[in-house]
């Protein structure tokens, strides 16, 4: 079950139009092929996507699923928006909520073990690893966690185990953390137990229905199973411009352990077949990804281009993220700054980050401009 | 009245010029452009011209061809009713020289007989070209022609159209007439039927030799050419891949090339065409060459003037060139080590 409801309004402009999930990343993705390609990669071919927030282009996007090869005959991927009951409209109004309303869908399935993913990650993880492990432990449920640096653990979800990985506490964003495991958001569940749960959630008035701050807590309290499982390796929350643009530029990272070349665990796409790129004679390239459909005629380095973006004569482009069918005018001076989806930046434009990351899109450009 | 058209692919023909790219594989499934086969353009016109239903007539080594096409789903041909088509010759063994495509045509006669659409355009499967094929269906019917052929320049291009009607009297006739192929109905001068030609004067080049595959294939280094074939409103379509942008490394200089998706390039690559998974090392010099699919290039190495086909490995140090007149093609799957001999 993946969770793709997220506004993600600190990606500002980003997403006025798009939820989270959808956003583009890294030449030629969108955070969503991700989770998705990682369940295609680990033998899960049953996924229900659960929206909410600006579906359009989420939906058409996802479509029936063959990009990630989901188009099955039997489960495959299913776009679960929030719906109407006979008594009222049942928006989700959290990550449990949006799970209850879809228990007909798990019905349907009557599973084993329920996965529960975000759609604001970016990270390549075989779930089937963490499945064997949750059924050796015989675990009711398992949160795949990872080592964070010490200064940054209170900004996350921390778990404190025991010696066998046991949770005996979890604290939400702790001021003094005794633990350096920060949840990912990434939780197998034995259906059954997932199941009463979600019903004891929905039955409590008081409950704000999220997993971390009020299903977790709860098993802990009556002494379920709680087991966490260690994650090593990519890690990223693209919830920010600034950490979305510090993910692209991972990518341009020689030994950046997020390997896109990796033909074992390919990440998947919705390809816009576009033709190849076209580099000009007087184009300079260095550290760069650069994705079809480009045209090439500037100085691009440490750069991520998105498929069918212009970058003209004379522009200097230096650490930035042009998304697809933006063009970068002749002359230009672009440098930290990500440029939103087909947004025209004119000749001779200077855009330079001082401090925080910029976003260019069409609303700001003017505004950033006279600046 | 159903003006639909059906597409015909006529991949029969051999062409000894190409030899050395189609030892392997037919002339449709020649790779083009980083990431086309030559057959994508003349299936992605049709679809574009809202042709629904393409059968293709293909001849020898159809392996790689049918690896390319699938289910048609790239070209949005995957349909219940129509979609496309795959009829190699069942008379493959049988004789040794060329009965000719109508011959070919004529085997598969139901297909024809069952198809509901009124137009039939009749192309082959290696020009270049990226044309809308309705003004063409238009031209013809205004015209009352009952056999259109495509010039360019004088110069047939192996496209025609008539009526579905008008094509399977030429397949019943065939031996009475000794039509071989649609090119002797179309140039007979005492044919009964209304024969017109089309001038079509956009970019079109058939590739039947190796040097008019490297000169199209180096003319898509021209903006005012590449304008032409890749158009966003009628895309070339062909079977995608899941392959990441190109990677550029600190060492690279690249000018003046196309370069397609999971390349990693980190050498100096000039007037070259560099196909999907091409690497490329440190301090190696790549210049006037068409990289297939991948090709492997180590480090220190120098290749100039060359065609090199897909999976082709040039061991570190190792310099390969040929003159700019006469680029020579590396075979398929070949290793060029620093002590083999050119």
């Amino acid at each position: 079950m993946l969770l793709a409801g997220g506004q993600g309004s600190r990606l500002n402009s980003l997403t006025h139009n798009i939820a989270k999930p959808a956003v583009p990343f890294g030449g030629k993705y969108r955070i969503i092929d991700f989770p998705l390609s990682n369940c295609t990669n680990s033998g899960i071919y049953t996924v229900g996507v659960l929206t909410q927030y600006q579906p359009l282009i989420l939906n058409t996007y996802i479509g029936i699923g063959s990009a990630w090869d989901l188009d099955r005959k039997d489960g495959g991927v299913t776009v679960l928006p929030p719906y109407t009951a006979s008594s009222e409209v049942k928006w989700y109004t959290g990550t449990a909520s949006a799970i209850f309303q879809n228990l007909n869908y798990l019905h349907q399935y009557d599973p084993e073990y329920v996965l529960i993913l975000s759609g604001d990650h970016i990270y390549k993880m075989n779930y089937e690893w963490m499945l064997n492990y949750h059924a050796e432990k015989g675990a009711d449920v398992s949160i795949s966690v990872i080592e964070v640096p010490w200064e940054e653990a209170s900004r996350f979800g921390i778990m404190n185990t025991d010696a066998d990985m046991n949770v005996v506490e979890f604290d939400e964003k702790p001021e003094n953390p005794k633990s350096n495991l920060a949840s990912m958001g990434i939780y197998i569940f034995k259906w059954k137990v997932l199941e009463e749960y979600l019903l004891k959630d929905e039955a409590n008035p008081t409950s704000s229905h999220d997993f971390g701050k009020d299903i977790i807590p709860r098993m802990l309290e009556e002494g379920k199973k709680l087991v966490a499982y260690p994650y090593k390796g990519y890690w990223k929350d693209v919830g920010t411009v600034h950490s979305l643009w510090e993910a692209n530029m991972d990518l341009l990272d020689e030994q950046c352990e997020l390997n896109l070349f990796d033909q074992s665990w390919r990440i998947y796409s919705v390809n816009p077949n576009q033709p190849p790129q076209y580099i000009s004679p007087e184009a300079q390239l260095s550290e760069s990804l650069i994705n079809e459909g480009c045209t090439i005629e500037g100085d691009v380095n440490r750069t991520v281009v998105f498929q069918g973006a212009t970058i003209s004569k004379g522009a200097v482009v230096s650490e930035s993220v042009i998304m697809p069918d933006a063009i970068i005018g002749k002359d230009c001076l672009i440098d930290k700054v990500i440029v939103a989806p087909g947004t025209i930046v004119p000749d001779g434009s200077v855009l330079k980050s001082s401090g925080d990351i910029l976003l260019v899109s069409d609303d700001t450009l003017a505004e950033l401009l006279a600046h | 009245m159903n003006k639909s058209m059906l597409g015909i692919i006529d991949s029969t023909m051999v062409h000894a010029g190409l030899e050395e790219l189609t030892l392997h594989r037919s002339a449709a499934a020649i790779p083009f452009g980083g990431r086309y086969r030559l057959i994508d353009f003349v299936l992605s016109n049709m679809v574009n011209s809202g042709i629904q239903s393409v059968a293709i007539f293909p001849k020898l080594q159809y392996r790689s061809l049918m690896d390319h096409l699938g289910s048609g789903r790239n070209w949005d041909l995957n349909r219940k009713r129509d979609g496309l088509f795959f009829f190699p010759s069942p008379s493959l063994n049988k004789s040794v020289t060329d009965p000719g495509s109508l011959e070919h045509f004529a085997e598969h006669i139901d297909f024809f007989n069952r198809s509901t659409q009124e137009y039939v355009v009749i192309a082959n499967a290696n020009t270049v070209y990226n044309m809308d094929l309705v003004p063409l269906l238009d031209w013809h019917i205004e015209s009352g022609c009952d056999i259109t052929e495509v010039r360019k320049d004088g110069a047939s291009l192996g496209i025609y159209l008539v009526k579905k009607t008008t094509l399977l009297e030429l397949l019943d006739s065939r031996e009475e007439s000794g039509y071989l192929s649609m090119r002797d109905a179309a140039n007979d001068l005492r044919s009964q039927y209304k024969l017109c030609y089309y001038n079509y004067d956009g970019y079109a080049v058939t590739i039947d030799s190796i040097d008019k595959y490297y000169a199209v294939s180096m003319n898509l280094l021209r903006p005012e050419i590449w304008k032409q074939l890749f158009l966003k409103e009628r895309p070339i379509l062909t079977k995608v891949k899941d392959e990441p942008p190109a990677r550029y490394s600190k060492t690279a200089a690249v000018h003046n090339s196309m370069v397609a998706n999971g390349g990693e390039i980190e050498g100096t690559v000039e007037n070259s065409i560099i196909s999907r998974g091409v690497k490329i090392g440190k301090g190696a010099v790549v210049k006037n060459c068409i990289i297939m699919q991948k090709s492997q290039i180590g480090e220190n190495c120098v290749v100039e003037n060359l065609i090199m086909d897909k999976e082709v490995k040039i061991e570190a140090g190792v310099k390969v060139t040929a003159s700019p007149e006469a680029p020579e093609v590396i075979r398929k799957g070949t290793i060029k080590g620093a002590r083999a001999t050119t």
